[in-house]
């Protein structure tokens, strides 16, 4: 018995350690300057919702979030459904080459961005791409690629010869399959593999910074970054601004639990 | 349709032979957007960056770059700088391969051992850091370390500490305290994947170990261990990568500084790339850091993987 309560609360520091620091950056986003020095911990007497409008309107999070957010969509959407296709083809014919096109297509799994971004840079500027929105989101799908291929592919490998072989036998050919029989099947894949695709966007950080000078184009990362230069001492501000980043992940977080942690652990292998 | 339904009927082939017949070309077809985009956006600039490395350009205008061979490299090599940077990045290994590893191992066997009630919200808990964008989690703790603002240095005054370190600003502390904030990331995400691999060690082999007269230590090191050896692979060459990558943390915490004291190999290239006009060089390090890197977690996955298959 004493050792069960041992053991619960190392357990629970160890969660009390891990969670605290956003709680606490949540409580000082509520509060003003005197009343955070006075205590961290402390609810704030008289939530000051107000910080939220400041980071919102004067810090300009509205229109980082609102980048994040098309960011996000214009990579997690197309990237899905260019590995699904990917996956597809690799996983259902067999031809030549097809071996070559996969190893080809995993490379991401072992390059990291850090390991192009300086090319990258020049070609985003020749095709006009700096400070774009675009220019996130091209390299962020072809970034995603690698993992999307292999997992759909494994995915799709997995789905019974015979139930893709029934709907070619009901007249479909494979574009029909695909979409009728095989996506609907591999949908849970299809999500996690969506999630992690989410979490990655909404998370880059050396790509925007590098790619975009101009405000207008940051997203939430980059945004935070500078707003914490230009407003060091408001700590509420800020924490305002930090929360507006981390709650839509943590209500991420508490819906898809499982295929969140299940993919993350998995998808950690990526370079 | 009918032929395709007799042929069926027949035997399989058929089916099989008339995709041979739409020709080799339908899963190019499938194929070919992923690979244009792949290529564009992917291959193109790895290639990139490798020929650009063997260039001295200032990233103006093209006509302006140089073939210098293997100038940059040896520049590199040469440089206080990026050795600087490089052994940093060394230092950062013990903060964030090993502490993170010992600090997820422990609750992880506790947490086996006892099976836990209200298990799945302990492991939210603990991996909720890891998902979180490596900016947020410098920001934040950059003001809870902050010396003058921040709650840590507040409560050590109250406790009185008269003169508390200023983390993040000290030469002797920068570093360690990003390695902590670094260790503070990850021990969650070390948990999780123990724990997943300690429910797949079959439970006969602890009742082995007990009839033997073992102890928790002895069972820990004969049976745990051995049995984690694939986790243990993963969850340190993961580590490693990030150890030898890390940017955003410091980017946002420290900025490299005081001093160069927190300068990192990511870091360094980013500065010499774009904040100085070096692209070569910039290029050059990049490869560099993908070279160690890749070095490193391949030999972590040969000693502590490989036996396990």
């Amino acid at each position: 018995m004493a050792k069960r309560l041992i053991a619960y609360t190392l357990l629970a520091i160890g969660v009390l350690v891990a969670v605290l620091p956003f709680v606490v950056t949540f409580l000082a986003s509520l509060k003003t300057g005197p009343e955070l020095a006075k205590g961290v911990f402390s609810l704030p007497d008289d939530a000051q919702w107000h910080n939220y409008r400041q980071a919102w309107v004067q810090g300009q999070f509205q229109r980082f979030f609102a980048n994040s957010v098309i960011v996000a969509v214009g990579v997690v959407i197309p990237a899905v459904v260019l590995s699904t296709l990917t996956g597809y083809a690799l996983a259902r014919f067999r031809f030549r080459g097809s071996g070559l096109a996969f190893t080809y297509l995993l490379l991401g799994l072992v390059i990291p961005l850090q390991a192009m971004v300086v090319p990258l840079y020049y070609v985003l500027r020749e095709i006009g791409m700096l400070d774009s929105l675009i220019g996130l989101i091209l390299p962020q799908i072809a970034m995603s690629l690698s993992f999307g291929t292999l997992l759909m592919r494994q995915c799709f490998q997995t789905i019974p010869r015979d139930v893709m072989e029934a709907s070619i036998v009901d007249g479909a050919n494979s574009w029909q399959s695909l979409w009728q029989v095989m996506f609907p099947l591999g949908r849970p894949m299809v999500g996690t593999v969506g999630l992690m695709f989410f979490i990655w966007t909404w998370n880059e950080f050396m790509l925007p910074l590098v790619v975009n000078i101009n405000p207008k184009y940051h997203t939430l990362p980059v945004g935070l970054m500078y707003f914490q230069d230009r407003w060091t001492a408001n700590i509420p501000l800020i924490a305002a601004g930090a929360t507006i980043i981390f709650l839509p992940l943590i209500l991420m977080f508490l819906l898809f639990q499982r295929q969140l942690i299940d993919g993350l652990t998995q998808g950690a292998v990526k370079g | 349709m009918q032929t395709t339904a007799t042929g069926v009927e027949r035997s399989s082939t058929p089916v099989r032979s008339s995709h041979r017949r739409i020709g080799s070309l339908e899963p190019w077809l499938y194929l070919l957007p992923g690979l244009l985009v792949f290529t564009a956006f992917m291959a193109i600039p790895t290639a990139g960056t490798i020929v650009l490395s063997l260039t001295d350009w200032n990233g103006i205008s093209w006509n302006t770059a140089l073939f210098v061979g293997l100038d940059n490299y040896t520049r590199a090599l040469g440089s206080e700088q990026f050795r600087n940077a490089f052994i940093n990045n060394l230092q950062l290994i013990p903060f964030f391969v090993l502490l993170p590893a010992v600090m997820g191992i422990i609750p992880a066997t506790i947490a086996h051992q006892l099976t836990l009630r209200g298990g799945r919200w302990f492991q939210a808990g603990l991996f909720l850091p890891y998902i979180m964008p490596g900016v947020l989690i410098g920001v934040v703790w950059a003001w809870i370390l902050n010396p003058i603002f921040g709650p840590v240095n507040r409560v050590l005054k109250q406790l009185g500490w008269v003169k508390p370190p200023v983390w993040l600003g000290d030469f002797t502390w920068a570093l360690p305290t990003v390695g902590m904030i670094g260790a503070w990331a990850a021990y969650g995400f070390c948990y999780v994947v123990f724990l997943a691999g300690l429910k797949k060690i079959p439970t006969e082999q602890y009742e082995a170990a007990r009839l033997d007269g073992a102890g928790f230590w002895q069972e820990f090191t004969a049976v745990t261990l051995p049995g984690l050896r694939g986790e243990i692979a993963v969850v340190l060459s993961i580590n490693l990568i990030n150890a030898l990558r890390a940017f955003d943390v410091i980017k946002t915490t420290t900025d490299g500084g005081p001093g160069n004291e927190t300068q990192v190999m990511a870091l360094y290239m980013i500065n010499s790339a774009f904040g100085s006009n070096q692209a070569g060089y910039g290029a050059a390090i990049a490869v560099l850091l993908s070279i160690i890197t890749l070095v490193g977690s391949m030999l972590i996955l040969r000693f502590a993987g490989d036996r396990d298959g």
